[in-house]
This record gives structure tokens, sequence and C-alpha cells, in this order.
């Protein structure tokens, strides 16, 4: 095995390639799936053809300015292929899955470029396996040569125009490349002057308060709004700068769920729309394990086996669409299967057996689905040969929670299953609610915050050793702040906050109710062993951290995360 | 690496003495700390600074042994209580209370000492492994005793000290990524 990175002359560059040709790779996949498709139903598809033989000469054109010799060459020899395939209809069908495979393998070697060990022999035999089988049809050699001369042609004309694309008419750069830690770092001080914005503003609060008194507090009272203003408008660019279109994230899970479903023996296409919404790279970047998580179940264990399908009725090719749509400042994502749905039945049962079924007689449907997301409900029940250990939806709740999104779910048994992720468009700055319980602050996410009322406004019973109380004519669940913060219970905490859930309410017990904030978030060191109840932390004006909690997980401790691990193994 | 502040640091303690040593044998260059009434040491390469204790916030079912979180100019710097670490009581902080704030495997966490003593050299010759009874007293994370002059320092091995705690049962697994 030769390892590219160490040796390599450019090291620095090579992250770039990678953050540049790896969609384009990806997208030659995609091609290459969307051509095999039509060619074993004996379709023509030249709209699909010309871009992959594009894309094809553009990864080949980067590796080689990287002097990445064996991508080069695989890229090279996939490009003939595919040249060979639209010319010779006979030869389609046999050489799809030969197409789709080196198309894979390229992705594969340019996502690792900078990374991973290059496995040398399997791109020896896969180079070899294409080089046969074109040998196999020689009557296309020579118009191979012909119009790859022709490509190379255009892709240098291509090259020099770049160079002029990013100038503006006046001769300004008007596009410039930023490494996105770059990023992080002006966001890191942004956040540090909102801290000093809300510093300044606790200070000056006793001044401005005595407004009445003279000219001098209405000033500072000015200066301090004039400077809230400008830190919006920063907060806005920056925010922008950082937003990405989520296509970066789609383009790798149509060859995913393809590799699953084969696995699993399903036929399932995936139908991607939106993919230009545009979202904060954080949340890109960490929105790809809970939808690889969604598609993973789908297909395991929403969509019936071929067989089970025909003799339904439905198509053998199931779809899975995975779509995405801003509505205002809410990005929507939804995962939908045509698969056999949720049984509500069965939710319900196990959700008696674990003792946390709703209340209610005839709970809705809606109620039902809810329960989904609760730990030890959806647990998977066997382990698959691609995907490992199986997860369950409330870890995948976790993660979107984590960052300040809501999951729910739909489905109509027999027809399908529709997940819906509502994510904000950024997860740099959230509006909170700080309380304080035994001494501590902590943030509360705003948007998980039904009402806030005095404790001696109802009177709290104790049931079992469970408080309860009447909240808009439910009864809803009251834990201690201190107890379900792994401290210590006091009675007589005067303040309530009521959790929204999907499911149900909650009542939290303070000590004090401290006003709504605008906090950074600033994720938490893996050190902290990701405790269930805190999702991040913030630094409030006075220079001190405050936990921001995931008001869906108060009162979950460690150890019981680790045992609904278990039960999913 | 900031070690000029460190000895700058040390020098204002004025304690900084280094063990004599045969010119041409292995230094090892140690940050040393107190805990109760004991010596331990790191080495300086970990050590990216040394900073006075501000307001710790406890995190909520945090592993044990992390006293909490604080604000290193801006930077969530996870604390580890390292007398709990080595199976001592709960540090109860003063004003010779520190941070040492060690970088280990591309993480950043803060070890709270009772007091930062001095940096030191020490030659590798006077360190010895240490006896089962201290090795097991440590929890593993002991590595060596050295002798410097009449005093014996705990050599620790801070990779260690942060081992269990990083593993989350609760982190899903990763599939197929």
């Amino acid at each position: 095995m030769t390892t590219l990175q160490p040796d390599h002359p450019f090291a620095a560059l090579l992250a770039e390639f990678v953050a540049e040709s790896a969609p384009l790779a990806e997208a030659v996949v995609e091609r290459a799936l969307s051509l095999e498709r039509s060619w074993n139903r004996g379709e023509e598809d030249e709209e699909t053809h010309a871009p992959l033989k594009g894309l094809l000469h553009t990864v080949k054109g980067n590796s080689a300015m990287m002097g990445l010799a064996p991508l080069q060459s695989l890229a090279h020899t996939l490009e003939d292929l595919a040249l060979l395939l639209s010319r010779e209809p006979g030869v389609r069908v046999a050489g799809g899955p030969l197409l789709v495979r080196g198309a894979s393998l390229l992705a594969d070697l340019v996502r690792g470029a900078a990374t991973s060990p290059l496995p040398a022999e399997a791109l020896r035999i896969q180079i070899e396996e294409i080089r046969a089988f074109l040998e196999g049809n020689p009557g296309a050699q020579e118009e191979l040569r012909t119009e790859r001369r022709q490509a190379d042609q255009r892709q240098s004309d291509r090259r020099h125009s770049r160079q002029t694309v990013e100038i503006s008419s006046d001769g300004a750069v008007s596009t410039i490349r930023v490494d996105s830690a770059r990023l992080d770092q002006l966001l890191d001080s942004f956040g540090e002057a909102m801290i000093a914005h809300a510093g300044l503003r606790d200070a000056l609060r006793p001044i401005i308060g005595r407004r009445r008194a003279g000219g001098e507090a209405t000033q500072v009272e000015h200066a301090l709004l004039g400077l809230e203003r400008t830190l919006k408008r920063l907060e806005g660019a920056l925010m922008e700068t950082r937003l990405l279109p989520i296509s970066t994230l789609f383009s790798r899970f149509t060859r995913q769920v393809r590799e699953l479903a084969r696995g699993e023996s399903r036929e399932v296409r995936l139908e991607v729309a939106g993919g230009d919404t545009r979202l904060d790279k954080t949340i890109i970047d960490r929105l790809g394990e809970p939808l690889v998580h969604l598609l993973t179940n789908a297909i395991i264990h929403g969509i019936e086996p071929p067989e089970e399908r025909t003799r339904l009725g439905k198509p053998a090719e199931a779809v899975i669409a995975l779509r995405a749509v801003q509505r205002s400042d809410r990005v929507l994502i939804t995962v939908t299967d045509d698969g056999r749905g949720l049984d509500p039945e069965r939710i319900l049962v196990k959700a008696r057996a674990l003792g946390v079924a709703p209340t209610a007689e005839r709970p809705s449907r809606a109620e039902i689905f809810a329960l989904a997301f609760l730990p030890g409900l959806s647990t998977a029940e066997r382990v698959s040969s691609l995907s490992g250990r199986g997860v369950g939806l409330d870890v995948v709740a976790g993660s979107i929670r984590a960052l300040g999104g809501q999951v729910a779910v739909t489905s109509e048994p027999g027809r399908g299953t529709t997940f819906t992720l509502r994510m904000p468009l950024t997860v740099a700055v959230l509006r909170a609610l700080l309380v304080q319980v035994n001494g501590e602050r902590y943030a509360l996410p705003l948007a998980d915050v039904a009402e806030t009322l005095r404790a001696d406004d109802r009177a709290i019973h104790q049931v079992a050793r469970q408080g309860m109380m009447t909240w808009r004519g439910q009864v809803i669940p009251v834990v201690d702040g201190g107890e379900a913060l792994g401290g210590d219970p006091v009675a007589d905490r005067p303040y309530c906050v009521v959790i929204r859930s999907a499911s149900r309410h909650r009542g939290l017990l303070v000590d004090a109710v401290l006003g709504h904030y605008e906090v950074v978030v600033k994720a938490l060191d893996p050190t902290l062993g990701r405790p269930p109840a805190v999702a991040a932390a913030t630094i409030l004006g006075d220079g001190r951290v405050a936990c921001i909690l995931d008001p869906g997980r108060i009162g979950e401790r460690p150890a019981d995360a680790a045992k609904d691990a278990a039960g999913a193994a | 690496m900031p070690t000029d502040d460190i000895l700058e640091f040390a020098d204002q303690l004025g304690a900084s003495a280094p063990t004599a040593v045969e010119p041409e044998e292995r230094q090892l260059h140690l940050v040393v700390f107190s805990l109760d009434r004991e010596q331990f040491a790191v080495p300086i390469e970990l050590v990216r600074e040394v900073v006075r204790v501000t307001d710790i916030t406890r995190v909520p079912h945090a592993p044990e042994h992390i006293r909490g979180v604080m604000n290193l100019r801006g930077r969530i710097l996870p604390v580890l209580d390292l007398r709990t670490r080595l199976g001592l009581e709960a540090t109860e902080l003063t004003p010779r209370s520190r941070v040492v704030v060690v970088e280990i495997e591309r993480r950043v966490v803060g070890l709270l000492v009772d007091a930062v003593a001095q940096v030191t050299r020490v030659g590798e010759r006077l360190v010895t492994s240490p006896p089962d009874e201290v090795r097991a007293a440590g929890q593993g994370a002991i590595t060596g005793v050295a002798r410097a002059g009449e005093r014996l320092l705990m050599l620790l091995d801070a990779a260690r000290l942060l081992r269990n705690q990083a593993d989350n049962p609760t982190s899903p697994s990763g599939v197929l990524c």
C-alpha cells in the first residue's frame, strides 16, 4: 500500500483538491447509476451521458494537476469506457455495472486522497478489468483517441477562462476562497463581541434604569442600542458566509442507498430534490449521520423485499425521496419511503410495556408516532450486514435536537413513512431562557419553552414520588431541576418552566428565571463524555460558562443511555 | 508552545532549581505541581500554559473526576480534578490553586492542582518505575518516580489520566459513514 499523503509534495493543496473534486466524483457515480438503470430498461440516455464525460474529464484533469497518477489513470480508463458505451449500444448492459463500480472506486479514492492510503491492488485490478473490456471491443479505439484529444483541448480552454471568471468588469476580484477554519475563528470572535456586549449591557443597567435622571443615561442607552443593531447586522452577514447548498451532503447518499439496498436485497431508488437549499456548514457537517440512520432504517425496516412489493401491487423498485426546502428561517428536510409504514398498535404496545404510553384512553396517531423517538421504542431488531448495528430513533432525535432542530414522523400503514426534520438555518446563535438551579445557570432553548410560571400558582401533587401538576387542562409531570441535573433536590423552588415536547410537556422547577438572551453556541469537548441533558455550552456576559440544556433529555443519565444502547445491540 | 511563559512563571515562584545531572545524559523537562502533600509532574512538552482558576461551571452528568468547564479566553475548557482522579479528596480551591492546561492527543484539557511548584529538569537515570502500591493508588496514571534532590516526583501519564473519560456509549455508531 502506498500512502498519498506524507510524501506528496503539495500536501496542503490536497485538501483543496478533495473539496473540489469529491462532489464531482460523486456526481459521476450518480450519473453512472442513472445510465445503468436506463440501459437495463433498454432506454437511451444521451442527456446524462454528455455531462458524465465532462465530469470524468475534470476529475482526471484535477488529479493530473495534483500529480495523482493512479487517480488520473482510473479516470482516464473510465472516460474511455463511458465513450465506448455511448457509441456501442450492444455492450451497454454488460458495461454498465463496470462503469458504476469504477466510478464508485474513483469517488472513494478522491474523497480519501488527503487522508487514506491508496488501495493500489484494488485500483490496478479495476483498471485492468476496464481495459480488458475495452480491448474486447476494438472497433471504437481510434474514435476514442480523437474524441479525447478534443476533450483535452476543451479542458485547457476552460482552465484559462476560469482565471478570468472571478475578475469582474472593473478588474476587482469578486470571489475569494476562504478556509472554513477562518470562518470558525471569525465566528468565535463575533461570539466574544456578543459576550462583551451582554456584559456591557448588564453593567450599564443601573445607569439606564435611572434614565429620567438626565441626558447621559439616554446617550448610553442609544449607544448600546446602536451597538446591538450593528452586531445583529454582523451576525446576519457572518451567517450568510457559512451557508452551503445541502447538495454537498445529499450527493453522497445515492450510492450509499444503492449499496445498502443491494446488501439487503431490496430494490431502491433515491430521489433527491431541493439540493440547492442552503444551510449552515456546521449543520450540514453534522446532519450526515442522522440522515444516514433514517435512510438505513427506511431500507432495513420500511421497504419490503421486491417479491412482497409485487404481491402487494407496488412497483418492485421502491422510492426513497429526500427533499429539502426553506420555510422562512427554517429548513425542512423530509425522508419519505413507500414501504410498509409504522404500525401504531405495535408502538403503543411497546410503549405500554415500557410505561411511557400517553395517559389518554385513545391517543391520536400523531401522539403514538411521537413515542417512536423515545429511548427503547425503536431499537433495531436485527443486525444488518452493511450498516452494522442499527440505531434507535431516539439517537437520531438527539442529534437533531443538539443542532437546534426538531424531528417528527408521519406514516400510513402499508403506504410508507415520512420523517420531517425542521432545522434552523444556523446553529451559531440561539435564543435562550436563562434559569438558575442550585447556584448554577443553565440556558434552555426558547423554542422548547412553552411557559414560565410561579410554582406556587399551581399546586404540585406528589404521586408515587413523581410530581404532577395541571397545566392548561392537562396533567403533566414536574421534575426538580436540581435532581434532574444530577444535583440535590430542593423543596419549594419558586418557578416552573413548562417544557414543550412532541409527546408530552413537562414542568422543570428552578430557583430563578433570569431572562431571555441570545447566546453563542459552543460545542462541548468530547472529554466531557456527551452527557445526555447537555447539548452545548455558552459563555455569558460575566465570562462564566453556562450549559445549554437539551430539554427533551433533562433527567436522563448517561447510564440510562448506555442501557438503551446495549438494548439496541 | 509558551514554554517561556511557564519558565517565567516558575521564576516568579523563585523555585526553579535544576537537579545536577551528567552533561551527556538525556533530561526530562518537567512541570511540577503539588497535590495534597505530594509532588507530581508532567512533561513540559504537553503543557500549553498554567492559569489561575476562574469560575468552574459544573456539567450535569459529566464523567467522574470532571470538575466542570471554565472559560479560557472564549474557549470552553474541560477541567479534570486531579485529586479525585488520583484517589484523593476533592480539591478545595485556594488562592494557590492552578489549572495546568495540557494538550494530549489533540485535546486540550485543564488539570486542577493545589499549586504549581516549579519547572525542573531531571536526568532520566533518576527515574525509576513506581512501586506497585503507588501504581495502584494512581490508577495506572503514575508511570515513574523521579528523585529530585530530597524530593520524590511522581511522573504522570497525562494521556492515561484522560482515558475512560471520553468514550461514551450513547454516541451513535457510524452506520455506513
